[in-house]
């Protein structure tokens, strides 16, 4: 038996620096200076994911419509990512928001969030006032804003009055623009007419809120032509009629949504013209949403209260709304 | 940016934006003119481009990134 220790060949152990040489350092999401339009994040996310950042700017780009999270994302990561150069101002801010603390960050997002919503209410009493009839005064006033802002501005400026007159000249503008007319009244109105000399004259209208007009109440005859007038200015207003009838003329919404027999569409000065058709039973609309929802719905079935919401054929599947169209047309 | 007259560009530049927008408010208020919300969306949409813009470029820098 020989004690005599087998020498091994010594096994080289690892060591921390030869780790540190042979591992690449950790990748970190650094904004990027070099590579920047407005904060650097699209060239620093570009450069940290091996893609072309232009990439990630027409991602953010394209977020604005459709809810603007990304917008809110970039804005995060402009403040909490330091840049690969020298700390710029949202990574300063980014700092002094750490520094605060949670209590006064949590704080300095409440005031945001009033002012936010305090800016929104000034629009909208602008936008209200013109939908009253007062779009010259409010005009006036937006000018005379201007013209102090002007006049402040020879005497050190006045920067606060900016954001106010911004939303006075955002609330005032859209509802001129739009044509908002809230002259009709507010609230919610439904009329279930079961005869025609019971509909108006000038139709029906409501300056704001929620407006139903629910025709399957109607004598609809075989040969029924009925023209009808529906006017809101601001919410959601629905006509129902008996899916046999056919459904002509032009809907218009200013800024929202139509949903006429099952034809939608969205946007800014959505306008409609249902199949033409000389079929009768029909009805012959002329219906208009400032800005809002304007529905025709044409369903035997469809619950007032609820259309839309939950299951049933709107919203879900509005092809039995364009089929029954069709056939009550003559289109299909 | 303030020159020696102590203007601030910035409150002028808006000023006049703003009092591009009153007009157009006014003008389509009185009838005199038949704006679309495509158009005045554009109108909006420059006037608060060109004070953003001006609000950056009246900002002086502390440092060069």
């Amino acid at each position: 038996m020989n004690d005599t220790p087998v020498s091994e060949p010594p096994r080289e152990e690892p060591s921390g620096e030869a780790t540190t040489e042979q591992m690449p350092p950790p990748r970190r999401l650094l904004r990027s200076t070099g590579d920047r339009v407005i904060a650097g994040v699209a060239g620093g996310l570009g450069r940290y994911f091996g893609i072309d950042p232009v990439v990630f700017r027409i991602g953010f780009a394209l977020s604005l419509f459709f809810g603007g999270l990304g917008a809110l994302a970039y804005l995060l990561l402009a403040v909490f990512v330091p840049t690969d150069g020298d700390p710029d101002r949202a990574q300063r801010l980014g700092a002094r928001l750490r520094a605060l603390g949670i209590w006064r960050g949590l704080g300095l997002v409440a005031i945001a969030i009033v002012a936010f919503f305090g800016l929104s209410a000034l629009a909208a009493v602008a936008a209200f006032a013109v939908g009253l009839g007062w779009g010259v005064p409010v005009a006036i006033v937006i000018i005379a804003i201007g013209a102090l802002l002007a006049i402040a501005s020879l005497r050190g400026g006045a920067r606060w009055l900016i954001p106010p007159a911004v939303a006075i000249a955002i609330g005032g503008g859209v509802a001129a623009a739009s044509d908002l007319d809230v002259r009709g009244g507010i609230g919610e109105r439904e009329y279930h007419p079961t005869t025609v000399r019971s509909i108006p004259a000038d139709g029906y209208r409501l300056g704001a809120g929620r407006l139903v007009v629910d025709l399957r109440g109607l004598d609809w005859g075989k040969h029924r032509v009925l023209p009808l007038e529906v006017s809101l200015g601001v919410g959601q207003a629905d006509v129902f009629v008996p899916k046999r009838v056919c459904v002509t003329g032009t809907t218009h919404a200013g800024v929202g949504e139509s949903e006429v027999t099952g034809e939608r569409n969205d946007g800014v000065d959505v306008d409609h013209t249902p199949a033409g058709s000389r079929s009768t039973p029909r009805l012959n609309i002329d219906a208009s949403v400032d800005v809002g929802q304007l529905r025709v719905i044409n369903s035997d079935t469809a619950d007032v209260d609820r259309p839309g919401f939950g299951p049933g054929p709107f919203h879900e599947d509005t092809a039995p709304l364009r089929a029954a169209e069709a056939r009550a047309c003559g289109t299909g | 940016m303030r020159n020696g007259l102590s203007i601030d560009i910035l409150s002028l530049g808006a000023g006049a934006a703003i009092a591009v927008v009153g007009a157009l408010v006014l003008l389509d208020s009185a009838g005199s003119l038949d704006l679309s919300l495509g158009w005045m969306a554009v109108a909006l949409i420059g006037a608060v481009g060109a004070i953003l813009a001006l609000s950056g470029l009246t900002r002086q820098p502390k440092r060069h990134d």
